[in-house]
This record gives structure tokens, sequence and C-alpha cells, in this order.
């Protein structure tokens, strides 16, 4: 990076600086050999901690101490199989020209040798953010730009820390030397430096947020991770540089500029523009150490956050109404900042106050609007759950139900359990839609913690942190079977709740609900005895039908029994059980679910009522597959 | 630049505050298997698969299966697909009726490691 800075230094800013600020061979001569004499540290710095990287991230890959490393295989392994090794190859080739470009420099010609080395070590720049994780996104939507923007991100502080430095030393130099053509050159140096030093800070916020928002991914982990929080720790020490760049670019700069060859003026100003670079540097340094230390950290995305405010902001409490109310405010607000900052720096008073009094408003209005949107949080109330929400879950969920909690919420989970009359307060109706209001990070710190003062107490110590995700899972299925019961033969925009996952054996291959749900929406039949055999046969005339819109069809016998009919699948107890949530014996024969590709249920037909006919379960199929799946949620990586 | 500066504060809070943003997978993790998770099995399976988030390293990734008592029944170490980095596979002895524990240890193209269990059961009948 250094070396990028070092040379952009020279092509972008010494040589126009000497040409133009005045003629001063000998300060010329002795910058330059500065200059090149900071190009080989760098390029050392360069070959050193290359070569330290391969061994600690060949330690890294193959879970081989650092010794072993050195002697053992994995070095070549490393470098002749991973793509990894392969980017570590074309790095240091990189190197090996940037080298060959300073060595023919030193013989003469430097121009033309400098504009190679320039665009190498940038390609050397850029080709660091290749192995990172800028190479390794899934398929997520904008996916494109993240590669771009690393690179950018990378190039940009490369050439703004990179040639800050020999900027320090320039600047320094120039006011030991004191001529009055030296101090030109600094000067148009220093005017030079700052349209990069634009031109890079915008390039770093533009990329950086871009990047945070690929890695970080959400506010939660932002706030709640050590990787989020060492970010923001970085981003505050990047304001921080801005902050004294911006002293230097709008206090001293012009200054600079007005003052032409007025050296009383110049030389202090060089001063101090020099001990703000210097100051600027430092703070670099120290951004470049957390980057390291984020570097081997996991991205925000896979720890569980742990929120640190009492409260957090839920957009679906608020009337839509409102909420564009509130978008219009903050559009307003923003607009009305923009404005405060202009006059602010046009030293209009009057207007600036103005300005701040109607941004005060707004924000207070604001606050008003976004009220019914702030909602008691937790610590755990972005956490995911560990245990998939699945029939093997759900199933082993069951159980610690009745042992823990139906002696207060009841067997059914209503809240009339034995020892509930006897409680100050009632136990919460777990069957409740409500219940989805919160999210499930919030009700796995309830039966952690306890709720209302130890009415209902915390259940830590008593359940595994497995055990209590496997609770709510059964809770969450249980009170999504309850609403499921609610729900008609139209289809709606409401929707119950997803299914949980379920394996299943079809014609000898394996297979689960959600694996089916990825390539379109899916007809769930339930059922007892006796087998609806001339249903699955009438279904199973219109199967190419249902083929051509994607819509399956999955049959699961209830009751265990073995018979042979179309689109009848092989499940085990657990599937079984959790399946039965979604049934009750009133619906009659058999009870067929439609469920949309992020599982939710969209429309529900029994025996009892009517079952749709194949032509209206395709048109069913064609409108479900148009609702647009929310994001995959993130519960359970080790589905 | 302030203002610059100010579009881009705005942009961020917005960003933050109007829902989160897809989250990236920098790591690779197991997406699903084949018997799934936890899953019970009516027929013994011959071979394992394991779809992960992301592509894998062959040279550092690999699955064991065990039966109850810790002994390994898999026949041959694991596979990568190398048209599909994203999946790997293993083949398995004859299983008996049973439970069985799959380890698996990911190393992604991004240099970063990831492990995991889970089991799955099999039940003639």
């Amino acid at each position: 990076m250094l070396l990028e800075g070092t040379f952009v230094f020279w092509c972008l800013i010494a040589w126009p600086a000497f040409r133009r600020g005045g003629d001063a061979p000998a300060f010329e001569a002795r910058m330059n050999r500065t200059v090149s004499w900071l190009a080989w540290a760098s390029l050392l710095v360069a070959v050193v901690s290359g070569a330290g990287w391969l061994v600690i991230v060949g330690s890294n890959m193959s879970g081989t101490p650092l010794a072993a490393v050195l002697h053992g295989p994995v070095l070549g392994i490393v470098l002749t199989q991973t793509r990894f090794g392969t980017d570590w190859e074309i790095r240091a080739a990189f190197i090996a020209v940037v080298a060959l470009c300073l060595l023919v420099q030193r013989g003469g010609r430097r121009r033309a040798a400098a504009s190679i080395g320039f665009a190498r070590a940038a390609a050397f720049v850029a080709a660091l953010a290749w192995a990172g994780h800028g190479a390794a996104t899934e398929q997520v939507p904008f996916d494109a730009l993240h590669l771009p923007a690393d690179i950018l991100h990378l190039l940009a502080t490369g050439a703004w820390l990179g040639a800050l430095l020999p900027l320090v030393l320039l600047l320094f130099a120039a006011r030991r030397d004191g001529a009055p053509d030296a101090v030109g050159v600094a000067r148009v140096a220093t005017l030079r430096f700052s349209v990069l030093g634009l031109a890079c800070v915008g390039t770093l916020i533009v990329t950086g947020i871009v990047n945070t928002w690929f890695l970080s991914g959400s506010v939660p982990a932002l706030l709640g991770t050590l990787y989020g929080q060492l970010l923001l720790v970085k981003i505050a020490l990047f304001a921080g540089m801005i902050a004294v760049a911006s002293v230097n670019q709008r206090r001293l700069l012009p200054a600079l500029a007005q003052a032409g060859y007025d050296d009383v003026v110049r030389l202090p100003t060089i001063r101090k523009v020099g001990r703000n670079a210097a100051i600027e540097a430092s703070l670099g340094v120290f951004v470049l150490a957390i980057v390291g230390v984020i570097g081997v950290l996991t991205p925000g995305s896979h720890t569980e956050p742990r929120w640190p405010l009492p409260f957090r902001f839920d957009l679906g409490e608020m009337a839509p109404a409102l909420r564009i109310g509130l978008l219009i405010t903050i559009a307003a607000a923003i607009l009305c900042l923009a404005v405060l900052a202009l006059n602010a720096e046009r030293k209009r008073y009057r207007q600036m106050t103005a300005a701040l009094v109607v941004f005060l408003v707004l924000a207070v209005t604001g606050w008003y609007l976004l009220r019914p949107a702030i909602v008691a949080a937790y610590p755990t109330s972005f956490y995911a759950s560990t245990q998939a929400y699945a029939a093997p879950s759900v199933t082993r969920g069951a159980p610690l139900y009745a042992q823990n909690c139906a002696v207060c919420h009841g067997a059914d989970g209503r809240g009339d359990g034995p020892l509930s009359r006897k409680l100050p307060i009632r136990p919460a109706d777990l069957t409740e839609p409500h219940l989805f209001a919160h999210k499930a990070g919030e009700l796995y710190w309830w039966v952690s913690n306890g709720r209302d003062n130890g009415v209902m107490p915390g259940f830590a110590d008593k359940l595994s942190s497995d055990q209590r995700w496997d609770l709510i899972n059964f809770l969450l299925a249980r009170a999504a079977g309850a609403m499921t019961k609610e729900i008609g033969p139209q289809i709606g925009t409401k929707a119950v709740p997803p299914l949980p996952d379920f394996a299943f054996e079809q014609s000898g291959a394996q297979n689960t609900l959600s694996q089916t749900l990825k390539s379109g929406p899916t007809l769930v039949i339930l059922f007892g005895t006796p087998v609806p055999r001339a249903r699955l046969e009438e279904l199973a005339r219109a199967k190419l039908r249902f083929a051509a819109v994607d819509l399956h069809v999955i049959a699961v016998a209830l009751d265990r029994s073995k018979v042979e009919a179309p689109f009848i699948v092989a499940v085990s107890d657990d599937a079984r059980t959790t399946l039965a949530l979604f049934r009750s014996r009133a619906d009659g024969g058999d009870t067929e679910l439609l469920l949309d590709r992020g599982g939710n249920i969209r429309a529900r037909w029994t025996a009892v009522g009517r079952v749709a006919d194949a032509a209206t379960l395709l048109a069913d199929a064609v409108s479900v597959a148009k609702i647009p799946v929310a994001a995959a949620n993130h519960a359970g990586h080790g589905q | 630049m302030n203002t610059a500066r100010l579009i881009a504060a705005a942009i961020f809070a917005l960003a933050g505050f109007f829902g989160a943003p897809p989250a990236a997978r920098a790591h690779a993790f197991l997406d699903h298997a084949a018997p799934a998770v936890g899953s019970t099995v009516p027929n013994p399976p011959p071979v394992i698969h394991l779809w992960f988030t992301q592509e894998l390293e062959p040279a550092f990734s690999w699955v064991t299966v065990s039966d109850k008592s810790g002994a390994s029944v898999s026949d041959g170490p694991a596979a990568i697909d190398p048209s599909n980095k994203m999946e790997m596979t293993v083949k398995l002895k004859p299983l008996p009726a049973g439970t069985y524990t799959v380890k698996w240890h990911a190393l992604s193209v991004d240099t970063h490691t990831t492990e995991g269990d889970f089991t799955f059961q099999v039940k003639k009948g």
C-alpha cells in the first residue's frame, strides 16, 4: 500500500511540483533519494509481510501450528492447490515487477519505469482484494458491486495513506531547507495532494459504505458484534482523519494558495500542514492496525449480535401512512441539515439558526411519529436460533414444554395451566398470533431469564441453550398450527408463519421440504385413515400441468400407515408429530396446505369443506409463486 | 467535502434504518445435507451429500461419519465436485440401523475455516 502511495506521490505530486514550484535541483535530488529509499523500504516490508502472511494463513487454513507449517508439506499444498495460493503467487510476481521498475529507475529512465511501477503497484493492491472477503460472497443482490468496491477501497487507501508519508517527509525537508524554491515546491505539492486526498476520501466513504453493507449486514451486527464495533472505531478514526484533513483543506490551503511567494505566511502554514499531515498519518496507522485485527475476525454476519440498547425500532408496528410521514420527515430533516451546513460554511448565522429551528421541529415530529415503532429489546433480541426450525427440533421441544411450561401456560398453551389462577398475572396465551410479533431472540431472552419480575422464572440453569431453542421452535410451530386453522381456501395477503422443515423420502431419494420449496410452491396433504386415494389419483392426473407451473405435491400419512398412492412420501415420527400440529380431527379426511416459496401457509382446504380441483390449484400456484419471498432467514446455520 | 460527508451519512443512516440489507456470508456454512440434518431415514444411504454456502478448498476440507462407538463408517475420503465446489460428498459402507454422527470441516476459498456436526438415524421398517 505504501508502495502504491509512493508511486502515486512521485507521478502525481512530486514531479509536477518540482516542475511548477520552482527551480530547486538540489532539493529535488535529495527528495528523490528519500522517496526512493522509502520505496525500497516499503518493498522490503511488502516482501517480509507477504511471507509472514503466507505462513500465518497457511497455518490457519491447515490447522497446523506455525512451526509445523515451515517444515511440513503444507506450504506446497497451499501454493499449488488453493485459490489463496494462486493469488499469493500473482502478488509475488507483482512485487518482483515493482522491484525491477525501481532498479530501472535508478539506471536513469525514471519516468517510464515509475509509470509502469505505478500501474503494477496499483494492480498489486487491487489483487489483495481478490483473496479477501470480496472474492467470496455468496449470491446476493448487488453482489457485483462488492469486488469493485473492495478494490477501489484498497486503491484509495493506498493512494491516500501511502502518499501521506512522503508528503510529510517533503514538508519537513522543505522546512529544514528553507530556500524559497524548496518552499515553493512544498506549496505546490500540498495543493496537489489535497486534490488527490479529496478524491480518495470520497472513494473511501462510498466504498466503505458498500463494504459495511456487505460484510456487516445489519445494524444489530454493527452494534452488537466485536467485528462491528471495531468497524465503528475504524470509522471514528477515519472521521478524525477527515477532520484534520478538512482543517488543512478549509483553513490552511486557501492561506497557502493566496500566500504566493510570501515566506512569512508560507513557512508557518507549511509547518502546520506538515504537522496535521503527520497526525493524519498516525491516525491512519491505527486504522490499518484495526483493519489487521478485523481481518482475522469472523465478519459480522456470523456471530450472534448482542443488542446493546433497551429498545429497537419495529417499523412493522407502524401504520403505513405514518411510515410514509416518517420517510418524508427524515428526508426533510436531511435536507435541512444540508442547508444548515451550507449556511454555517458561508457564515450566514441568521439563516443557519432558522435551519436549526426547522431541523429541531422536524426531529421532534419524527420522534413523535416513530414512537409506536419503539419496542422493548433485549441483548439477545437479534440472536438467531442455533436449532433449525424443523421437525426434529420441534419434536424435542414438545416434552420440554410439557415438563417446564404446561403447569402455568397450560397443556395447549392457552395460558390456563393448573397454577395460572394463583399467579398475579395471567400467563401468556402462547397460541395467539401475537407470539410472532416478538423476535425469536426475545422469546429466547424470556425463556432464559424470566419475565415480569420473576412471576415467570428463567430456565437458563435448567435447560441448555439448544434446548431453549428447541422449546421456542415448538412454541412457534404450535402457534402457527393454531393460526392455520383460521385460514381458508382463498389466497389472501395474510399468510400463516411457515410450516417447519422436515425430511422425507420419495421414490428412494432423500429430500426436504425446504429444498422442494426452493423450486416452487408446494401443496402439502396431511391425511389419516382412510387414505384419500381418489383425491390423490385425481391430482396425479394433473401432474404434468402442476410440473409446468412448478407446483409440488407432498402427501404425508400422519398415522404411520403404509400405503401406495401417488405423491405419498415416507417420513419419520418427528415429522409426523410436528405436522399433526397443523391438522385438527374436525378437518375430516385430508387437510391440504398450499405453501409459498417461503414455506408460509397461504391457503387451506379440508375434506369437510371442499378441496380444490386441479384448475383452481393451478391458478393458485401461479398467484402464490408471484408473492415475493422474504430473504431467507439465517435461523439455524446447522441446517 | 462537507456536503459529501453529509450525503454519505444520510445514506448510511437510511440504509441502517430501513431494514437490514442482505447479509453476505463470507464463510462456508452447511446449507443443507442429504440425509437431512437430524433426520431419520428408512433406508441406509450409500452416500452423504453436504451442500455449503460457499466454495470449498478440497485440500483442507473433510467429512467424517462415525457410528455410536466412534468407528468410521465412511468408504474413502470426502470428495468435492470440481464443477460445483460448494458440494461435498462422502461414500458410506452399508449402514446397519443406528445413529450416525457427521462431522464436517470446511475451508472456504476465502481462507476461513468452519466446523460443525450433525446426526442422522437409520431406522429400518
